[in-house]
């Protein structure tokens, strides 16, 4: 009994690992510009996708199973900089556009994005099969847990350790902070918004990316996780307060513990019961748990 | 508009077949737009969750044809009508003290919500297989011995123009009335709109309620062509996919969204036909549009003819 | 006695920006407030206008309290006011934003289904008020492409064409040339005798307008009132004339 407890509890903390860190990438880039960026599912599904390439590639081509964690989280972060070509290319140019149409934009991304995976990759299920296994699996009060899920959340943390730390000690950080709080004042202080607006958002990016790719060894890249997951990482950051770290932390551990219980007691309701929390949230405390601005 | 009346009210004597039933989507699409209008381009609220309604018309057709026997057409717009607002009601009332993103954000959500119950409780709803919509009779008649594409290319195709003609002619009315300028006062200026005694929650409410209504209409047209329903059509996705169809064709035009409907559902088709990345080309027209024509294609046109701008 | 403040008292944070601010306005009455910059002006319109809620008092309307009630509901009882920063609605025309003031009035916002340009009351109730503004040569013009002048008496128009019984102005002629100013005051004091508007209230700095008009003036200063009475008392007061008025003697002597 307490086996499959561990169990659930395990595979939802896993399942949250990786939804902070798309929640991440979307309240940064809420945060300090804004903008809701529907297309970090998007970013997602590329990070996994590329991040299977990059360990068949990297397996293909000779190297140890035991290292095809650095081929995908190389892989992940660097197809992360797609986020530069987007902000400079597109994304700049709706910045003083009314929020419907910045919305609308990222929908498109969402629909191009789709299509750009599916040239390249085609539709079918693309795994790097058991290869995680390579860690072997550890026994946690009466639960088998691989130790890959385990390396994944622990980087997670770590992630977020270092986001927290980016925030609040580093200059760059404060920049973010000040222009998340008054966007004029901090222009008017000589901050270079461009530069921000680039940087932050390959940021997001990156953290999107990068969870794509953490989670492939565990499943299988699919056409349809870019737009599936939005809805999650949506829940998520409404949950825990749109543009809040601490918010997307929390409220990646709500969802993802949630969702699986609910799996395991009635999979009907699994998204559902989420939804309809989404909702209850937006009408009783609109700004979540840690979020700041009013509605 | 009479010009175009006509040519649709002749087409299917002209064009081919494909042509034709292609048009039966549009006029579904057009009625759903009419309505989306109402609430994105008078009343400046982007819903991501507008699909819901859709999915409650077009479920309804499959329930009433299938499960409980009913093929009166005309019953089952009335039904859709009656589903659409009365869940629109409550709904509205929760998501339009709600602006921008938030608006946004509550709208997919319960758009997700309807979604997800379509697709789990397959016993109820058949899942992601969705259920049939039976043929339904037309004024009484009973059309079930001739051949489908037959019924479709003829009698079905006419019932769809005069619904759409019907609804066309309703929402002239509605935008022209003294709402419709409320509505405008409150997209240009919320806080002149309520300092001038308008509030804005009850307005936008009601137009939330008429666009549901129009949107579960439109949705019940789309099943019978293929027959089949299923949770797709309220999914997030859908819903983006119509707000873009109304900022194609030019929002807060009258128009406009007719023509995005024509423009999408005619160009994915061109599309489609040579190559299957619909999306990407769509999402770089929906990118282009919102860069450099957020007024859609009728604002192009008006760009040229200044003169005739005056109001919608 | 129509529009009531007490003892309000407005904090922002630990700011202070109303300190126990009591006001009665009659009917009959044309007031001017005026004070300097930071005086709390802004801030007592939006109280008085129920737009804000005050954090300690009451302000009551036709013996109602209104706090906060906002002012859509304000309005439909019968209390309007312009704005110091012209609001307008660019896309409408001076017609349509006249109709919606009148539509509004006649509670005819329901009204789905019928069509507008056949409501005669509503468009000959807008026409009315455009003549009365001197805009009806630019009814069918949008507000955008008005000149600032016009926009600021399309944003009084629309709230006169409430038929208010108290109008509440924010520098009704901010932003106006001072050689327009005279007509502009002479435009709103006929209206609202035509209009049957009882009140009304304004904010000014122009110091000739304020003697020129008014019938009573209250000085607000640091969020206290400093003096209500007659322009002579006002004008008589010392630590009025220092604090708000300037010392420009010579502009009452001609203004009054």
């Amino acid at each position: 009994m307490t086996a499959n407890l561990v169990n659930i509890l395990l595979g939802g903390i896993f399942h949250a690992a990786i939804l902070f860190l798309v929640a991440a990438g979307l309240q940064v880039v809420f945060g300090v510009q804004r903008i809701f960026n529907l297309a970090c599912g998007s970013f997602y599904a590329l990070g996994a996708y590329v991040g299977v390439t990059a360990v068949r590639a990297f397996t293909g081509a000779g190297g140890p199973p035991a290292l095809f964690i650095l081929p995908l989280v190389f892989g992940g972060l660097l197809v992360g900089l797609v986020g530069v070509v987007v902000e400079r290319g597109l994304l700049q140019f709706v910045y003083d556009s009314d929020e419907a149409f910045q919305l609308l934009l990222t929908f498109a991304l969402v629909l191009m994005l789709e299509d750009v995976i599916r040239m390249t990759w085609g539709t079918a299920p693309y795994s790097t099969s058991g290869l995680y296994l390579v860690y072997g699996q550890v026994t946690l009060l009466g639960a088998r847990v691989p130790v890959y899920n385990l390396i994944v959340i622990g980087a997670s943390l770590a992630i977020a350790v270092g986001i927290g730390w980016l925030l609040t000690r580093t200059a760059f950080g404060r920049i973010m902070r000040a222009t998340a709080d008054n966007r004029e004042m901090a222009e008017a202080l000589g901050v270079d918004m461009r530069w921000v607006y680039a940087k932050v958002f390959t940021l997001g990016t990156a953290l999107g990316t990068l969870g794509g790719a953490l989670v492939i060894p565990t499943t299988a890249a699919m056409s349809e996780m870019g737009i599936e997951l939005i809805v999650e990482a949506f829940a998520v950051v409404v949950i825990g307060g749109l543009g809040s770290m601490r918010g997307a932390f929390v409220g990646a551990l709500v969802v993802g513990v949630f969702r699986a219980f609910a799996i395991a007691v009635y999979p009907e309701l699994e998204m559902l019961l989420i939804y309809l929390i989404v909702i209850a949230v937006l009408v009783l405390r609109p700004r979540g748990l840690f979020g700041g601005a009013a509605v | 508009m009479g010009l175009v009346a006509t040519v649709m009210a002749v087409l299917p004597l002209l064009a081919p077949a494909y042509h034709v039933l292609l048009m039966l989507p549009f006029m579904a699409y057009a009625v759903i737009l009419l309505g989306l209008n109402l609430l994105f381009g008078y009343s400046g609220l982007v819903s991501f969750g507008h699909a819901l309604f859709i999915g409650i018309g077009a479920y309804t057709g499959a329930v009433l044809t299938t499960h409980l026997g009913v093929r009166s057409l005309e019953l089952i717009l009335l039904a859709s009508a009656a589903l659409g607002a009365l869940v629109a009601t409550p709904v509205a009332a929760l998501c339009v003290r709600y602006v921008k993103i938030y608006f946004g954000m509550l709208t997919l959500a319960f758009g997700m919500v309807f979604y997800t119950f379509l697709l789990k409780f397959y016993r109820l709803t058949g899942g992601d297989e969705g259920m049939q919509v039976l043929r339904p009779t037309l004024l009484g008649q009973d059309l079930g011995g001739i051949p489908k594409t037959d019924y479709l290319v003829g009698p079905y195709y006419y019932y769809s123009l005069a619904v759409l003609v019907l609804a066309g002619l309703v929402m002239w009315r509605i935008v022209h009335s003294p709402f419709g300028l409320c509505l405008r006062t409150i997209r240009d200026n919320p806080t002149k709109a309520e300092a001038l005694g308008i509030s804005i929650v009850r307005y936008r409410w009601l137009a939330f309620v008429i666009s549901a209504v129009y949107a579960a209409v439109g949705g019940a047209l789309l099943g019978p062509p293929t027959g089949n329903v299923d949770p797709t059509l309220a999914y997030w996705t859908h819903s983006g996919n119509i707000v873009f169809m109304t900022l194609l064709g030019g929002f807060a035009n009258f128009f406009g969204p007719v023509l995005g409907a024509f423009v999408f559902i005619f160009l994915q088709d061109t599309v489609m036909s040579v190559v299957p990345y619909w999306r990407l080309i769509f999402g770089a027209i929906l990118a282009a549009v919102v860069i450099f024509a957020p007024a859609g294609l009728m604002g192009l046109v008006a760009r040229r003819r200044p003169a005739e701008v005056a109001h919608t | 006695m129509m529009l009531r403040a007490e003892g309000v008292r407005m904090f922002y944070g630990d700011f202070c920006a109303l300190d126990g601010v009591t006001l009665a306005i009659n009917a009959g009455e044309f007031v001017s407030i005026i004070g300097p910059n930071g005086a709390g002006k802004s801030t007592l319109i939006n109280v008085l206008t129920g737009a804000l809620r005050p954090s300690v008092g009451t302000v009551r309307f036709k013996e109602r309290d209104i706090s906060g009630i906002g002012p859509a509901r304000l309005a439909r009882r019968g209390m309007a006011r312009s704005f110091q920063l012209v609001q307008v609605f660019p896309d409408l025309t001076v017609v349509e934003t006249l109709q919606a003031a009148v539509v509004s009035r006649l509670g005819r916002g329901t009204r789905v289904f019928a069509l507008l340009e056949r409501d005669s009351e509503v468009r000959e109730g807008a026409l009315e008020v455009a003549e009365l503004f001197g805009l009806a040569d630019k009814a069918h013009t949008p507000a955008k492409q008005l000149p600032q002048g016009d926009k600021k008496l399309l944003d009084v128009a629309s709230a006169f064409a409430l038929y208010p019984e108290i109008i509440l102005l924010d520098e009704p002629t901010s932003g106006v040339s001072t050689r327009d100013k005279h007509a502009v005051m002479e435009i709103l004091v006929s209206a609202s005798k035509r209009l049957g508007i009882k009140s009304i209230i304004q904010v000014e700095h122009d110091m000739d307008i304020v003697f020129g008009y008014s019938g009573r003036i209250v000085a607000l200063h640091q969020g206290k009132v400093l003096a209500d009475g007659p322009p002579e008392e006002i004008k008589a007061n010392e630590d009025v004339v220092n604090t708000v008025v300037g010392r420009k003697a010579g502009a009452f002597e001609r203004g009054a």
